[in-house]
């Protein structure tokens, strides 16, 4: 027992004379990700195959759990967000729509932002994600200019004042231990999903096909842009409709 | 160094995560031997709403950083809401009471010890029992477990029986309404529906984890979901939205029910075998034509007509969701009315203990205790409930209440994790109650608007901090623990509290306990123990589910289309429409005021909370919404300041948000905003209308709720 997750701690430490009574591995446990600190329930190293984040912005109620996750997770400051969103109202009462779009690094297979940095500090992971190097950083905003996307946020580091860049590191840690992203984890909603990039894309393919029935212009973004993104979108209209989108 | 199996779970996970985190930005601050602190994960329940989704509070080095969704607890299924995650903040927030307080002045306070605290209150809530009787007196909770417990147990051995809650401002009509129909509330099988209808209840910002999650499920699998709001909410965003006129909604059900049973649409043997007064409700659907309803709901009646076809398609996979506050919980001179009609239409869909309809379902219990309990009073209540409100609910009547002491009825009151001043309609007419009495202790965390107005501040540990009494939620048997040693040394948790005062009071004898053989006594038969408890948070049991319809719990046993109880208190027998108190007519510069909530805010007790602040700041979210094509006949423009202006001449000023998403009669206020505590100091800087501070005291005739969107303001652009 190298690893034990709690759950597997708890089935093994004296509930098991009482297992009947007990229903402690429910499906819908099972269906979440775990958040539990360095340990990884499925036993496999996701680290090795291409990942993906899926936000299917057609489930999202913009409740901001996501974002705020994401800052406890990764200590950021409190003005400091990796998860940003887009909002578009059309039509006239009582025709209105509201769309949304989540608008964070989309993880570029190509990331013209690694190229560019003059001090190295963006590199791919084995997942597929762009990861930053904050220490080394300098806050220069070269990637910010050539980022398809506008994500990376130049902003002053509280304590020291140095310029650094913020923008999603695809929790680059708990990947690293198994463990799903933080707002992957913890959508309120399911909208935000994570696991290898084929899988990702198979879920949205499936869901856009749904949608198609009331939502006619519905895709799924980032198959080719960019050689592929890490984030892939579920959209219910064109692209061209979101402000961040090429 | 020994080691149980305890520890070994600690070190290991810490081991891992501090070797991942090594490459990461965020613990690049901590030292080194920070960094090699094992983390801890603290099962316990969350508390920035009353929901209590179990949780597990990561703590390293002793202070929490994170919180992440417990997957054994039935409320969170291993996620959490946006403000579970802010609520990291109140632990260790300036803002908290942290010693015991005594009132010197308006707003001012000295710190006495313990002992003084409570032989002065002891004293001074003897002489009012003395003096004026228990009906003088009352406790005021958020219901939950520990209040419940430990304060009705005090409350009852003092012989006072007005325990109050904060449901006149929530859910009480729609509770009432439910009981007196289906004898009880239940849920709609939102996991199971084909099609589900849900009223003004907007499960994306009005948050229960589970039920967000629920929600989302029942869109991604194709179910038909349709929100009936005067707001695009963010629930209707992502389903079918049909807008409404505010305070209409009892007049689509009716029509709806007209649909079902004019196309002869409804489970005919549901209504033979368990319903009651049918043939009553049957002579007055007639006038209730989609047409008709669509001159008051301003809803086609095609699409009214498709909703009642829709349901009947799916039922009886089919469900009007029973709501919770939104639409009918407490807003309008109708709602229980209203909450009734909802019923209505569920019992014509033959839904009730169907898969995917309305559920009874069942939870875990929990044993009964061993203890010597107080007679429970059965004097008439200090608060007008079976009195002056027949028919109210025993969760009280907290601002008839403060009618009451400002007419020297009602003397004194005990106050608990709950802010009625700020979260009741009319601080004004809450304030001078509050005032008026001989003496009000509050036991809090937070320094709020009411805590400011006790004698007396009795200062809780915040969640992160205490133990309390175990919960049962639905199949989960929970409870809350210390993940934390106390922050102000000075704090004692509710337990404690009531305890030193039962004992200052003389009825010590009833709380001969600790909370640990409380606890022990309530897991009395369950296949674990006390400490296999505290170290999950959480452990779901099996529960078997009732199938079938049961014996309800009305009067008849059936379900009730005509209420004899109703008849009797002079209600209308089967309900029938009947508009708003405030009318539906509008004057081309008046609104009627809605108030809802926001996903990242739990009523007034979170905008001081920095990282929820920030989403409010980013998004601009604390204005007030108006209609598009309204506001430009009124010159008004997105961004600009408006004044509201009441009735009775009471005014407030907003910021407005200009939309199509809302309806032309409603301005739309998020509920969160206009805290009146100095303490909280972010809250203020942010700043936000509060509709509380215009909307008339008043109370609705059946259950004596508070009417909350009876507002119709003037507004003018400032
Ligand atoms: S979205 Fe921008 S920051 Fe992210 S990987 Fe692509 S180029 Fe780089
Ligand atoms: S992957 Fe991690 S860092 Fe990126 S947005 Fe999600 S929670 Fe934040
Ligand atoms: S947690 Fe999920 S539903 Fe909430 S804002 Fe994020 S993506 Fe949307």
């Amino acid at each position: 027992m190298g690893r034990v997750s709690r759950r597997q701690f708890l089935k093994a430490s004296g509930f098991a004379g009482a297992a009947t009574a007990l229903v402690t591995g429910t499906a819908a446990a099972q269906t979440v990700s775990p958040n539990l600190e360095g340990t990884s329930e499925n036993g496999q190293n996701p680290a090795t195959n291409r990942m993906a984040m899926l936000m299917d912005n057609s489930l999202c109620v913009n409740c901001h759990s996501c974002r705020l996750a994401c800052q406890n997770e990764n200590k950021l400051p409190v003005t400091e967000k990796y998860i940003r969103f887009d909002y578009i109202e059309t039509g006239r009462f009582p025709n209105v729509k509201r769309l949304l779009n989540r608008h964070s690094c989309m993880h570029c297979e190509e990331a013209p932002c690694i190229g560019v940095c003059p001090v190295n500090a963006l590199e791919k992971g084995a997942e597929g994600f762009t990861h930053t190097d904050f220490e080394t950083c300098i806050g220069c905003g070269v990637c910010l200019h050539v980022c398809p996307f506008e994500v990376p946020v130049i902003s002053e580091e509280a304590g020291t004042g140095k310029p650094k860049m913020y923008k999603c590191n695809g929790c680059r840690h708990l990947i690293a231990a198994g463990i799903a992203p933080a707002c992957a984890t913890n959508c309120i909603t399911g909208a935000v999903q994570y696991g290898t990039w084929d899988e990702m894309r198979a879920k949205a393919e499936e869901r856009v096909a749904k949608l198609r029935a009331t939502s006619p212009g519905a895709n799924v973004y980032g198959i080719d842009e960019q050689g592929g993104l890490g984030l892939l979108l579920v959209l219910r209209t064109p692209p061209a409709d979101y402000p961040h989108l090429v | 160094m020994a080691m149980d199996r305890r520890t070994f779970f600690r070190s290991t996970a810490g081991a891992a995560v501090a070797v991942a985190a090594m490459t990461t930005i965020d613990m690049r601050a901590w030292a080194q031997v920070v960094e090699e602190a094992p983390v801890e994960l603290k099962g316990s329940l969350c508390n920035v709403c009353s929901s209590h989704c179990g949780m597990y509070i990561h703590v390293k080095n002793g202070r929490p950083w994170k919180v992440t969704g417990h997957p054994d607890h039935s409320r969170s299924r291993g996620k959490l809401c946006p403000r579970a995650h802010g609520g990291l903040y109140w632990i260790y927030d300036p803002a908290r009471a942290k010693t015991p307080l005594k009132r010197v002045g308006e707003q001012e306070f000295e710190q006495i010890s313990w002992e003084q605290a409570t032989d002065e209150i002891a004293e001074r809530l003897k002489r009012v029992l003395d003096q004026h009787g228990p009906q003088a007196v009352f406790y005021g909770h958020n219901p939950r477990r520990s209040g419940v417990v430990y304060g009705n147990r005090f409350m009852h051995a003092l012989g006072v029986n007005t325990i109050q809650t904060h449901n006149a401002a929530c859910n009480t009509a729609r509770v009432l309404g439910l009981a007196h129909t289906f004898g009880s509330s239940y849920n709609a099988d939102w996991a199971n529906s084909d099609y589900l209808l849900f009223i003004g209840r907007n499960m994306g910002e009005g948050i229960r984890t589970s039920t967000a999650l629920a929600f989302g499920e029942a869109i991604a699998r194709g179910a038909t979901v349709v929100c009936v709001d005067p707001r695009l909410n963010e629930s209707a965003a992502i389903a079918e939205w049909v807008p409404i006129r505010p305070g209409t909604d009892m007049a689509l059900l009716l029509a709806i029910a007209n649909v079902l049973v004019t196309e002869d649409l409804y489970d005919k043997e549901f209504i033979n075998t368990h319903t009651i007064g049918f043939h009553r409700f049957e002579r007055v659907l007639p006038q209730y034509t989609p047409e008709w309803a669509e001159e008051l709901t301003t809803i086609p009646a095609d699409r009214i007509r498709s909703i009642a076809r829709g349901l009947a398609a799916a039922a009886p996979a089919a469900a009007v969701d029973t709501g919770w506050k939104g639409a009918f919980g407490a807003a309008y001179a109708n709602s229980t009315d209203t909450a009734r009609a909802v019923a209505y239409v569920n019992a014509l869909l033959g839904n009730l203990n169907k898969r995917g309809g309305i559920r009874i379902s069942r939870g875990a219990s929990l044993a009964s205790l061993p203890f010597q309990a107080p007679e429970t009073p059965t004097g008439p209540r200090g608060d007008g409930v079976g009195t002056d409100y027949p028919l109210a609910t025993g969760h009280g009547l907290p601002h008839l209440s403060m009618e009451k002491a400002q007419k020297g009825l009602v003397k004194a009151g005990i106050i608990r994790h709950h802010n009625p001043l700020r979260t009741i309609p009319d601080y004004d007419h809450m304030l001078a109650g509050y005032r008026s009495l001989d003496l009000l202790v509050v036991i809090e965390t937070h320094m709020t608007e009411t805590a400011l107005e006790a004698d007396y501040i009795l200062p809780e540990p915040s969640f992160a901090e205490r133990e309390e009494v175990i919960e049962a939620t639905g199949p989960s048997i929970c409870m809350r623990t210390k993940a934390i040693e106390k922050v102000h040394p000075e704090t004692k948790s509710f337990d404690e509290i009531i305890t030193l005062l039962a004992n200052k009071m003389g009825v010590g004898r009833y709380f001969d306990f600790t909370l640990d053989e409380l606890n022990e006594a309530l897991l009395s038969g369950q296949p674990f123990s006390l400490a296999d408890l505290r170290e999950a948070g959480s452990i779901e049991v099996s529960v078997d589910q009732p199938e079938g319809v049961p014996e309800l719990n009305t009067p008849s046993g059936k379900f009730e289309f005509y209420s004899q109880r109703f008849a009797d208190e002079g209600f209308n027998g089967v309900a029938e429409w009947y508009p708003p108190e405030t009318g539906l007519q509008l004057r081309e510069n008046e609104f009627r005021v809605v108030h809802g909530k926001q996903a990242y805010h739990s009523h007034c007790a979170t905008a001081n909370i920095p990282m929820l602040a920030q989403v409010t700041k980013d998004y601009d979210t604390n204005r007030v919404w108006l209609n598009a094509e309204r506001a430009a006949n009124l010159g008004i423009s997105d961004g600009d300041y408006v004044r509201f202006t009441a009735p009775d001449g009471r005014s407030g000023e907003a910021r407005v948000k200009v939309t199509e998403r809302i309806h032309p009669d409603m301005a739309f206020a998020p509920g969160a905003y206009g805290n009146r505590t100095p303490y909280f100091e972010l809250s203020e800087k942010l700043g936000g209308f509060n509709p509380h501070d215009i909307t008339a005291y008043r109370s609705e005739p059946i259950v004596g709720h508070t009417m909350m969107s009876e507002l119709i303001v003037e507004v003018k652009r400032v």
